[in-house]
């Protein structure tokens, strides 16, 4: 990091939208690493972001981008690159052209533009299509466009609006692993989602919002933590459930069991680490065949619900 | 300042000199990737296009000669034009009376009761009878109302009607034999022989005198023929080639009472009036060297040539109306509100605001940048619009030399105004809308009428000052001052028109520029518009640029 204020800094900062509230008395402060802000729609995520690109001016409090105001000045910007949520791209530009322009309204000379924007695609991996109009780019395409757009003129802090909403598999893959690598280079990330999941896999560091509020801030592992030492559930698909339950039963941290449906066993715990440690041996030595383990309250809705209720 | 100093400035400087070419660039692209845009070029491209195939044909035609003063006519068709029987004092309307056609004079006739019913003579008749005759005159001709018999048309009285004057009677101007050779007549006619009225019926008769033979002068003679009489200096000017003023060795008939006939329109020679009679007085600008005004008794060089200057003053109308109507007005409206009014609108309807807001960009400095992309196509546009004008009507128009190299910078100062005029138009639209998103296409509509009509105001009423609150008259005006500095004599052309009646509309479409400050210096003109056109865009972009960057953007 080359800036001794913190990248991103927000002081009991309120937003309302007439009697509607978009984000309640946030404090915050977020400097270098991956940050994934987490909330379901409606939480406040798209708000925060855009009072730090300056679109809203806060209703409260303050909010400041390497020690500016975003609101006054655009100045931070510069240092600043931004992926919105939202689809449309110039389709009738080829991405190279694109990139080229975005970085000249940074100030770069036409050659430095095309020379980042080689650069930055050749990084998202658009090398080969780069003279193909973005209106027949896929959804994956278009979106790491989007991120190159935000790439490149180097900057020091990364806001990313949902990223992976909509995409598939294969791109969200391609698109996590840039963003690891991003934080990797020691750049300040922040990438919203709803998806517990997809945070999950690129970084550790959440911000939780709930009603515009700040619900949790720190390591998503010492929440999950938390999480894990409540009652839940995990489904097993299997040929013969009530066999599989009565090898299960036995073992210390699983108190419960149920047969919601013909082949799906429940079974029920109060520490989901413990149960998926013991459960591999446990089916391998009963001998029955599971085709799927899944875990459905390992999910915000539930994270939330649990953070909000207990 | 120190090197780092400098250093710094440049890069400040050159930084915003990329971000703005970048904006520039982005919003000419967008723009030619817009329908509307290549509609609304391609409408005003075949608005010049027919613009200019009415110049060709009307070069083609060629001028012809005009009769300005409306004397080459022969509304009687009696074959002697208006001018001819002036001097002779007869009438254009009665076809009986023509130079040297003679008065009737009244004799005698016989009315319906009298006991004579029987004349003979060789008289000039007119009413009922039966002709018995030695002689008639089959060349007398009159007036369309005087019922001159057709002796062409003689019909056989032997009709199946009844006896002649009896059952019936012959229409009006005919007549028909009978058996014994006798004529009935119903009309006017003159003839030798013995006439007989019917019973109830009437004839009268008289005799035409003073006949003489005048050759008819042909139509031509009457036009063109009173050309314009000037030395090229001021005062008291001007000759009456056609005596249509003068009125020496007029033949003027008085009636009883000692007044001219009703057909005469009474004449007034000095109606300037400078104690002169039939004179024009020219007016000179000291200063400039220029003519100002020109004050003409009526009737004096009233019919100039029209090859010498209709055909220059029609070439300046057809530019100065081009420049006017179709790029100040037309143009310079039509482009803005397909161009300019989406200009940031557009963008946030789109959804691809952000990708220019999130840039170090002010606000303000981007609607400057995209408010100057718009007038960078705009421009390009205009000219070249312009100058292939330039180019065709100089070539083909009036004048000795291959091209009239005084037009361009006519031309080239039309394509200015119409540039600053769309630079006022545009920033206003862009402001209204950003200002109303929704319905500000509407307000824009509303203006639309508003310049119009304070345009057209202007053309009438140059000195208006309800006009000076539009951007249209001050357009106007800037055209008018750049003719003016381009062609000083156009004052001169503009008054002839006026003086001499030339109808080529240039005293419509082009009047010396009123915001001079009482200098009439042209140039004065020039700056006074411009500055307060270009004050006009500046503050539309500073209003927009005030709302747009205190406007929260969702």
């Amino acid at each position: 990091m080359t800036s001794e204020l913190p990248a991103v800094m927000l002081e009991s900062v309120s937003k309302w939208y007439g009697e509607v509230i978009g984000i309640n008395d946030v404090s915050l402060a977020i400097d270098g690493g991956v940050t994934g802000v987490l909330g379901p729609n409606g939480a406040g995520k798209s708000t925060l972001f855009k009072l730090l690109l300056g679109r809203l001016r806060p209703s409260q409090g303050s909010v400041r981008l390497f020690g500016t105001d975003p609101w006054e000045s655009t100045s931070p910007f510069r240092r600043v690159g931004y992926v919105s949520e939202t689809e449309p791209l110039y389709e009738w530009m080829t991405a190279l052209d694109f990139l080229t322009t975005m970085a000249r309204l940074h100030g770069m000379t036409r050659d430095e533009a095309k020379e980042r924007a080689e650069h930055v695609l050749d990084f998202v991996g658009l090398t080969d299509v780069r003279h193909k109009e973005v209106g027949k780019y896929s959804k994956g395409m278009r979106q790491r466009v989007k991120i190159a757009h935000a790439l490149v003129h180097d900057p020091d802090l990364i806001i990313l609006d949902e990223p992976l909403h909509g995409c598939d598999p294969l791109a969200r893959t391609s698109i996590m692993s840039v963003i690891r690598e991003l934080g990797n280079r020691g750049k300040t990330v922040i990438v919203s989602s709803h998806i517990l999941e997809e945070i999950e896999r690129i970084t550790e560091q959440i911000v939780i919002l709930h009603n515009g509020r700040l619900l949790a801030l720190g390591n998503l592992h010492a929440i999950r933590g938390l999480l894990d030492k409540h009652p839940h559930r995990i489904m097993l698909e299997t040929e013969s459930p009530r066999e599989l339950a009565k090898e299960l039963i036995s073992e210390d941290p699983i108190y419960g069991v149920r047969f919601p449906e013909e082949g799906c066993l429940e079974i029920q715990t109060g520490d989901l680490s413990e149960a998926h440690a013991i459960l591999p041996n446990a089916i391998v030595k009963s001998g029955i065949k599971v085709t799927s383990v899944e875990n459905p309250d390992d999910n915000l809705d539930s994270l939330l619900g649990y953070l909000v209720g207990g | 300042m120190d090197v780092q100093g400098r250093e710094l400035s440049e890069t400040v400087w050159t930084r915003m000199d990329r971000k703005a070419g970048a904006v520039v660039e982005l919003t000419i692209r967008q723009l030619r990737h817009k329908i509307s845009t290549w509609v609304v070029l391609s409408l005003g491209t075949v608005l010049m296009i027919m613009l200019l195939a009415f110049y060709v044909d009307a070069v083609r035609e060629g001028f012809e000669p005009v009769d300005n003063d409306g004397d080459s006519v022969d509304a009687d068709r009696d074959g002697y034009p208006l001018g001819q029987e002036r001097k002779y004092g007869t009438s254009d309307w009665d076809g009986e009376q023509f130079p040297g056609s003679g008065t009737y004079i009244y004799e005698g006739e016989i009315d319906w009761n009298d006991q004579n019913r029987e004349i003979s003579g060789n008289k000039t008749w007119e009413g009922m009878s039966f002709l018995d005759s030695t002689w008639i005159d089959f060349d007398y001709k009159g007036g369309q109302w005087d019922y001159i018999i057709d002796w062409d048309d003689v019909t056989d009285c032997q009709d199946t009607r009844g006896e002649v004057f009896v059952d019936w009677i012959p229409d009006y101007s005919t007549a028909c034999q009978l058996e014994n050779g006798t004529y009935a007549t119903n009309g006017k006619f003159t003839a030798d022989g013995n006439l007989t009225v019917p019973i109830d019926y009437f004839l009268s008769w008289g005799y035409i005198t003073g006949i003489f033979d005048v050759p008819k002068d042909p139509k031509e003679m009457y036009i063109d023929e009173d050309d314009i009489d000037w030395d090229g200096s001021g005062g008291s000017q001007g000759f009456d080639d056609d005596g249509d003023c003068l009125r020496i060795d007029w033949y003027t008939q008085i009636d009883g009472n000692g007044n001219m006939m009703w057909w005469q329109e009474p004449h007034y020679p000095d109606s300037n009036p400078n104690g002169i009679p039939c004179d024009v007085v020219w007016v000179i600008d000291p200063e400039t060297g220029e003519v100002i005004s020109i004050n003409a008794d009526s009737s004096v060089d009233e019919d100039p040539v029209d090859e010498n200057y209709v055909g220059e003053a029609g070439h300046r109308t057809f530019v100065i109306a081009t420049g006017k109507i179709a790029f100040v007005l037309l143009l310079g409206l039509f482009l803005p509100l397909f161009l300019s009014l989406g200009l940031v609108r557009d963008e946030t309807e789109r959804g691809t605001l952000h990708y220019l807001l999130s840039k170090p960009i002010h606000r303000g400095e981007f609607i400057f940048y995209r408010v100057l992309g718009y007038l960078a196509v705009v421009s390009v546009f205009v000219l070249i619009l312009s100058l292939v004008m330039a180019l065709i009507t100089s070539v083909i128009g009036p004048g000795d030399s291959f091209v009239r190299l005084g037009d361009f910078p006519v031309w080239l100062g039309i394509a200015f105004t119409t540039i600053l005029v769309l630079a006022a138009y545009g920033s206003l639209f862009n402001t209204i809308g950003l200002l109303l998103p929704k319905y500000g296409v509407y307000l824009c509509i509303i203006i639309g009428v508003w310049e119009f009509a304070m345009g057209f105001t202007t053309l009438i009423s140059p000195s208006s000052s309800v006009a000076s609150l539009s951007v249209s008259h001050w357009g106007l005006q800037l055209i008018d001052s750049v003719v003016l500095a381009s062609w000083p004599d156009t004052i001169q052309f503009s008054q002839m028109s006026y003086a001499f009646g030339l109808e080529t509309g240039l005293e419509w479409i082009w009047s010396p520029p009123v915001h001079t400050l009482d200098t009439n210096n042209p140039y004065l003109g020039i700056i006074t518009s411009t500055i307060v056109l270009l004050g006009t865009s500046a503050a539309m972009i500073g209003i927009g640029s005030a709302v747009f960057s205190k406007r929260e953007i969702m």
